[in-house]
């Protein structure tokens, strides 16, 4: 799995790319734990990802919980078809802050 | 006078007393399964009810020269401690099979005190008796230091332990039978699940006229003897006919071990020789020394009606023209495990076989040195006259009415195996009415895939399942949720099996059945309590929890096939198809 952080006004968008599973997912999860505990919202480019099980989902939710619990916002964005098929089989669609695109996003005040 | 009576009385009650003791005793070792306990306990009512300072319990220890301490009572705790079963006080009584008051051992020449130096004990008088059951000596009973009056055991003493003695005796020797039972059964049940994997090794036979058929009669529950064929992509097919050296347990893991590896390498290595070669070397790496394998491997071209094979030391193939003119091929190099050195650079030597509208049988030597049912040998000559007088039947049973004639009542000698390969099946045969049907049916197309327990291998799975259900059509939709459910199965394999990465392995089975897609998942970890295996609540979102509730989303049914006799959980998912 690739990543890269960017600083976008203010906020933090990091980008995941590859496979997030059992061997990747917990670096999954140190970065965006690491990237929430710095303060800023966090928006999670899912464009490059081609595929996530169930211990990347759960990187997902401990990252949005930390968010939540610090007051600050977490957002996935781009996600595609597949990996929101098993976003929505953790029903989890509704409970994640999801957009198309970052302006998307922005627009929507999230 | 007066004091006779009382005597008397003291005497019928103690006879009421001793023998409410050998009634409780007899009931408690007649329900108790754990013998130890109950010889515990025994033992210490003995003891207790004989007024002895102490008491112990000998068994004898299978070659019947070592008593051993099973439990003992009193100050001293000798539990364990061995002795010779010729030696001491309690050697004799074993020796003579008699039971024995000493009254007072420093009298007595036999006496060992060099345990009472060891336990600080002090022994001055002892009471022993035998535990056997006629002639069969199991141990003996001792007691030791009468307490009170004058510290002497006397005679009713002696026949109240020798009476108690004989019923414990007979407790043992139930137990023991009962365990050895118990023993078997589980050897038995090992061997009959032994074999099912072994059957589930061999292919199942196609519907349908096919080029290819075998059959595998093992002589006892397990097979030395193993045949396998399958499709390749391009429609040639790959077949081999294998014997193990030996019998029994040791050579049916070497041959469902030959079996797979042939299965495995011969999708890729469509080379014969060259996969004989490989073979070889996994097998001398690996295999108990000693144990070889003969073996004819080879890939059949229907189009061309041509068989290419290698031999390594079987039993020659034989060709049957549709003329019934005969021809062997003798191997030219020896049989599998022997060395790696002496195979040549390039593999076993290959030959082709045309056979032009005959065909071509492989055998294992159960079927050429097998009796027929009047004692002689069925012989190379005689499977050529079945094969005569039965040349117009389909295949399949013309290698039934081969195996037929041998006799396999009583003792049987070896296994039965054999594979026939026909260019011309579709013209024989009583099959679907003699319609012409075409040849070659595929088979249920079939993944069986490993890795070993890693997370950095889910991916190679996740590819081999992906490609094996776009190759056989399945369903595009479903496609990435069955390649998610078998990585979620195999993550808890890994976490919950095996308890992390390990480097023993899971075994992935999909097969496209006309019902729906069956997967099986194999490990080798410590048995599966099915009742443990409920997801979790969302609010409580854990890896391990979320990859149960996707595979029961997405799966129609779910389960652990039954466990026995330590060959590993297997998961079983399947997914119906849907009507149209």
């Amino acid at each position: 799995m690739e990543h890269s952080i960017r600083d976008d006004g203010g906020a933090t968008v990091v980008e995941l790319a590859g496979d997030v599973d059992l061997e990747s997912s917990p670096s999954a999860r140190t970065i965006l734990l690491e990237c929430v505990g710095n303060g800023k919202s966090v928006y999670v480019d899912m464009a490059g990802v081609t595929y996530i099980d169930s211990s990347g989902v759960a990187s997902l939710v401990e990252s949005f919980q930390s968010a939540r619990a610090g007051g600050t916002g977490f957002t996935l964005i781009a996600v595609s078809e597949e990996v929101m098929r098993v976003i929505q089989l953790a029903r989890l669609d509704k409970i994640f802050t999801i957009h198309d695109s970052l302006s998307a996003a922005r627009q929507a005040g999230d | 006078m007066h004091g006779d009576t009382q005597l008397e009385t003291a005497g019928g009650e103690r006879l009421a007393e001793s023998l409410e003791l050998l009634a409780d005793m007899g009931r408690d070792f007649a329900r108790s399964l754990d013998i130890e306990v109950t010889l515990q306990s025994a033992l210490t009512r003995i003891t207790d009810y004989l007024g002895a300072e102490g008491g112990a319990l000998f068994l004898l220890e299978a070659d019947e020269t070592i008593l051993t301490c099973q439990c003992c009572v009193g100050a001293a705790n000798i539990t364990g401690l061995t002795l010779r079963a010729d030696h001491g006080i309690i050697g004799r009584c074993v020796q003579e099979n008699a039971g024995d008051i000493v009254r007072d051992v420093t009298d007595d020449a036999s006496f060992d005190g060099s345990v009472d130096t060891k336990t600080g004990f002090t022994t001055r008088s002892i009471l022993c008796a035998p535990l056997s059951v006629k002639e069969e000596r199991i141990g003996a009973i001792e007691l030791i230091n009468k307490n009170g009056g004058d510290g002497l055991f006397d005679d009713n003493d002696l026949t109240l332990l020798q009476v108690l003695s004989s019923s414990a005796a007979l407790a043992i020797l139930n137990a023991r039978m009962a365990s050895e039972l118990v023993e078997q059964e589980k050897t038995k049940r090992e061997l009959e699940l032994a074999a099912e994997i072994q059957r589930s090794l061999l292919p199942a036979e196609p519907p349908g006229p096919y080029p290819i058929s075998g059959l595998n009669i093992p002589a006892r529950t397990v097979s030395g003897d193993f045949y396998d064929f399958f499709e390749l992509d391009d429609g040639r097919i790959s077949f081999c006919l294998g014997d193990v050296s030996g019998k029994g347990i040791n050579a049916a893991m070497l041959m469902a071990k030959t079996a797979s590896l042939y299965r495995c390498l011969g999708k890729t290595e469509t080379r014969p020789g060259k996969l004989l070669a490989r073979l070889n070397e996994e097998i001398c790496d690996t295999a108990t020394r000693g144990m070889f394998v003969t073996l004819v491997g080879g890939i059949y071209d229907p189009k061309s009606m041509t068989a290419r094979i290698a031999n390594a030391g079987h039993e020659p193939p034989l060709k049957r023209t549709p003329e019934g003119l005969y021809e062997s091929f003798e191997a030219e190099a020896p049989p599998l495990g022997i060395a790696v050195a002496i195979i040549p650079e390039d593999g076993y030597p290959e030959f082709d076989i045309r056979l032009d509208g005959g065909a071509l049988y492989l055998f294992s030597d159960g079927v050429t040195e097998g009796k027929l049912v009047n004692g002689d040998a069925l012989g190379a000559d005689g499977v050529r006259k079945i094969l005569d007088s039965n040349a117009d039947m389909s295949l399949a049973k013309r290698l039934q009415s081969v195996v037929a004639g041998l006799d396999r009542g009583g003792d049987l000698h070896d296994d039965i195996t054999i594979l026939g390969i026909d260019s011309r099946p579709e013209e024989l045969g009583a099959h679907q009415g003699g319609d012409g049907s075409r040849a070659a049916k595929p088979i249920v197309p079939r993944l069986e895939y490993a890795i070993p327990a890693r997370a950095a291998r889910l991916r190679d799975a996740r590819h081999a399942v992906r490609r094996f259900l776009e190759d056989v059509g399945y369903d595009g939709t479903h496609v990435p949720d069955i390649v998610l459910i078998i990585d979620e199965a195999c993550q808890n394999i890994i976490r919950h099996g095996y308890g992390g990465d390990s480097d023993q392995w899971i075994e992935i089975a999909v097969a496209l059945e006309v019902t729906g897609l069956v997967i099986l998942l194999r490990d080798f970890a410590d048995p599966v309590d099915e009742a443990e295996i409920e997801p979790r609540d969302l609010d409580d979102v854990r890896p391990g929890g979320l990859g149960v509730h996707f595979m029961r989303e997405i799966m129609d049914e779910i389960g652990y096939l039954p466990r026995e006799g330590g060959y590993g959980n297997i998961l079983r998912m399947v997914k119906r198809a849907t009507e149209n």
